[in-house]
């Protein structure tokens, strides 16, 4: 966690989207970002410009209040890919409160993932977390091209994991807040546990989720009917 | 083990991403004074940027100017309301737009110092944590170093064996092609050891005959001086002599003497000549006629060519020429032994020279199967042979190129073939450059 000030009542946490390049990870922030109602989320920076490789990734803020005043602010990171930025992902990971490893469905990409995951792994333990505790959910992204991983053997080789996986497409924007919903929750769970949000905070896991992923028709559905 | 990485990895990564900042944080005060008096000059009478609390992070006033009306932009960071830039003025749709090129401009030194940080924060970062992994990869380094020193260590060795095995495959090499040439030099000095042999055991069996006669004559001599009859005697020892043709045997034995020494004599320069074969350029050095040598050389290949054919020789009258005459011979023997193997009846053999310019030409020319256009260019290379093995050697040319190149010539070939070939050999006079 970034941040708890009980005085101010303000909660500060952080998410990663984590995985090899071109897996699509800023591509899942900008769909969040479009998909996602405008209300909870503040806009998406992107800082990682063609012209600007110095700054290595995106951030795409989410807010909420508590019944109990309580102010949570939830940020939500990519990490860039490549290998030699393996420092900026540390820095990244740091007091990370979870972790959505996007990885690339092609199938020219499985050794990328596994070695992408692997470094998620190292670089988790390296900042003191734990691959075992920290909320993490798995993407296969990209669904929707052709040389693919079967489903079949994505879940015979991720499953005895016992990670979440999801199956989506970052370009068609199915499975995308999916996933985010998934890593909410379990990051509540994660939450709830030590700061009590519910008992303290009256916040359930329910609205959590709920306030966070609210789609944009959804609202507007609602105002309709 | 895992404390101590935890321990480690705590003092590694200082810097979090994500950490709040507050405007303060990422402004500073003289990159935001200029813009404040920058619109204060543009027309507004009082520029200032709050908190979110409404406390005062900096302002800028013109005390002449007092401003009515007054413009309130919220000014966002991460998508909350950090502060608001709140300007006042005298004119309305002055300070709207102002007000907006002042948030404009904020934004982007906000955003841009944003990046600046991170970069710079994340850089720091990198370095420590470089330094740590740097310890490590060293470490690592060392020890497949260790290893890798330890391989190339083996791999000298391995690389020196080789080299070893290479040379001594060369000087094998080498030395084959020596042997080959130097055999193939003995087979035709045996030729020319043979010849004059044997005419030197012939003339000696003659020899034997008349001393055999001579033998008789002075046993017959001496029995008739042992008679006591010296009437008898003298015309017995007349009578003898002319049948034993004594005059004539007398007079021949000079000559076959003559000739026997002459033959013993070439024979021990043509040994020397295989000896000197290797230093071509430095061998005896006699001033020769090439017309003389060819006609030698024939000489000794008399029993080798065939009785039907014919021999031409077409002769000009030549300079001496400086050089090793066996080397010489033996360029002429191989280029003749070639025609005879090449055509045994109906051999026609044309042999021309003559000088001019300086420059000796000598042309022989056979009516033979002449060379096949894939291998003309073949020829002089060593071991080149079509014929079968025990009959060529493939190394009669290859001497031959060597010894003109030797003596600063050329030699080329000319073939039709089914109609015969000719080799043209030019041999400079003089300048005999690379003979000492
Ligand atoms: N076909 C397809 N392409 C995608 C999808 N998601 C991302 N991409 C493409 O993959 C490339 C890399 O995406 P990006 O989001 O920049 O990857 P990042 O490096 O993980 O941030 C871009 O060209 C995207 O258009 C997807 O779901 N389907
Ligand atoms: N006068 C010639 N007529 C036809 N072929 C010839 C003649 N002279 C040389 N050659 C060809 O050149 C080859 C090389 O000749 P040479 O170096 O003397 O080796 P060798 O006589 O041992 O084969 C011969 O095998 C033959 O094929
Ligand atoms: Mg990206
Ligand atoms: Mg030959």
């Amino acid at each position: 966690m970034i941040e708890y000030d009980e005085i101010e009542n303000r909660m500060v946490l952080k998410l990663v989207y984590y995985g090899p390049s071109f897996s699509g990870k800023t591509s899942n922030l900008l769909s969040l970002h479009d998909i996602l109602d405008r209300e909870g989320r503040g806009d998406l920076m992107v800082l990682d410009t063609k012209d600007d490789r110095t700054i290595f990734f995106d951030l795409l803020p989410f807010f909420l209040t508590a019944p109990s005043g309580l102010k949570i602010k939830l940020k939500v990171y990519t990490v860039p890919g490549q290998v030699k930025h393996d420092a900026t992902r540390k820095a990244v990971l740091q007091r990370a409160d979870g972790v959505a490893f996007i990885a690339d469905s092609q199938i020219s990409e499985e050794t990328n993932n596994f070695e992408s995951f692997k470094n998620l792994e190292n670089s988790l333990t390296f900042v003191g977390l734990s691959i075992e505790k920290i909320p993490l959910v798995i993407q296969f992204n990209k669904g929707d091209l052709h040389n693919i991983i079967s489903e079949v053997d994505i879940g015979r080789v991720w499953k005895p994991t016992g990670i979440p996986i999801f199956l989506a497409s970052a370009l068609y924007g199915w499975g995308i807040v999916e996933t985010f919903s998934k890593l909410v929750g379990l990051t509540y769970d994660y939450i709830d546990k030590r700061y009590r949000l519910k008992q303290d905070h009256g916040l359930d896991i329910e609205t959590f989720v709920q306030k966070l992923t609210c789609r944009s028709e959804e609202r507007e559905q609602g105002g309709n009917g | 083990m895992r404390k101590d990485q935890e321990y480690k990895c705590n003092h590694s990564i200082e810097y979090v991403v994500g950490c709040e900042k507050s405007l303060r944080e990422i402004i500073r005060e003289d990159e935001m004074m200029p813009l404040l008096k920058g619109a204060v000059r543009a027309g507004a009478a009082a520029v200032k940027i709050v908190d979110s609390e409404g406390g005062i992070l900096w302002e800028y006033v013109d005390t002449l100017n007092k401003g009515v009306f007054s413009e309130k932009l919220p000014l966002h960071l991460e998508g909350e309301i950090a502060g608001h830039i709140v300007i006042k003025g005298e004119k309305e749709t002055n300070l709207k737009g102002l007000s907006e090129l002042l948030l404009y401009t904020v934004k982007i030194v906000m955003n841009n110092n944003l990046k600046r940080m991170l970069t710079a924060e994340i850089h720091t970062t990198v370095v420590n944590q470089s330094y740590e992994e740097l310890l490590e990869t060293n470490r690592r380094l060392k020890i497949s170093e260790k290893k890798y020193r330890e391989l190339a260590g083996s791999l000298e060795k391995k690389v020196q064996e080789r080299t070893e095995e290479l040379k001594m495959a060369n000087v094998k090499l080498i030395q084959q092609e020596k042997m080959a040439s130097i055999g193939q030099l003995a087979a035709g000095v045996a030729h020319e050891i043979n010849n004059p042999m044997g005419f030197i055991s012939s003339n000696i069996g003659t020899f034997r005959s008349y001393a055999e006669s001579l033998v008789e004559f002075i046993n017959a001599q001496s029995e008739i001086i042992e008679s006591f009859n010296p009437t008898d005697a003298i015309e017995g020892l007349k009578e003898k002599r002319e049948r034993l043709k004594l005059d004539y045997i007398l007079e021949d034995i000079k000559e076959l003497i003559k000739e026997s020494l002459e033959g013993a004599d070439r024979v021990k320069k043509i040994v020397s000549g295989l000896k000197g074969f290797s230093h071509i350029d430095e061998g005896d050095k006699a001033i020769i006629d090439i017309n003389e040598e060819i006609e030698r050389t024939l000489h000794v290949l008399t029993h080798e060519i065939p009785e039907d054919a014919e021999i031409i020789r077409d002769f000009h009258s030549l300079p001496g020429f400086t050089c090793n005459p066996a080397v010489l011979c033996q360029v002429f023997l191989n280029i003749i032994l070639n025609s005879i193997q090449a055509r045994k009846k109906g051999l026609k053999f044309v042999i021309r020279t003559g000088c001019e310019d300086e420059i000796i030409r000598i042309t022989f020319s056979d009516n033979g199967p002449g060379i096949p256009k894939e291998i003309r260019n073949r020829i002089f290379e060593p071991f080149f042979t079509t014929k079968e093995i025990g009959k060529g050697t493939g190394m009669g040319l290859t001497v031959v190129y060597e010894v003109i190149d030797a003596y600063s010539g050329s030699i080329d070939v000319e073939s039709q073939p089914g109609k015969g070939t000719t080799f043209n050999i030019v041999l400079p006079l003089g300048k005999n450059a690379k003979i000492r």
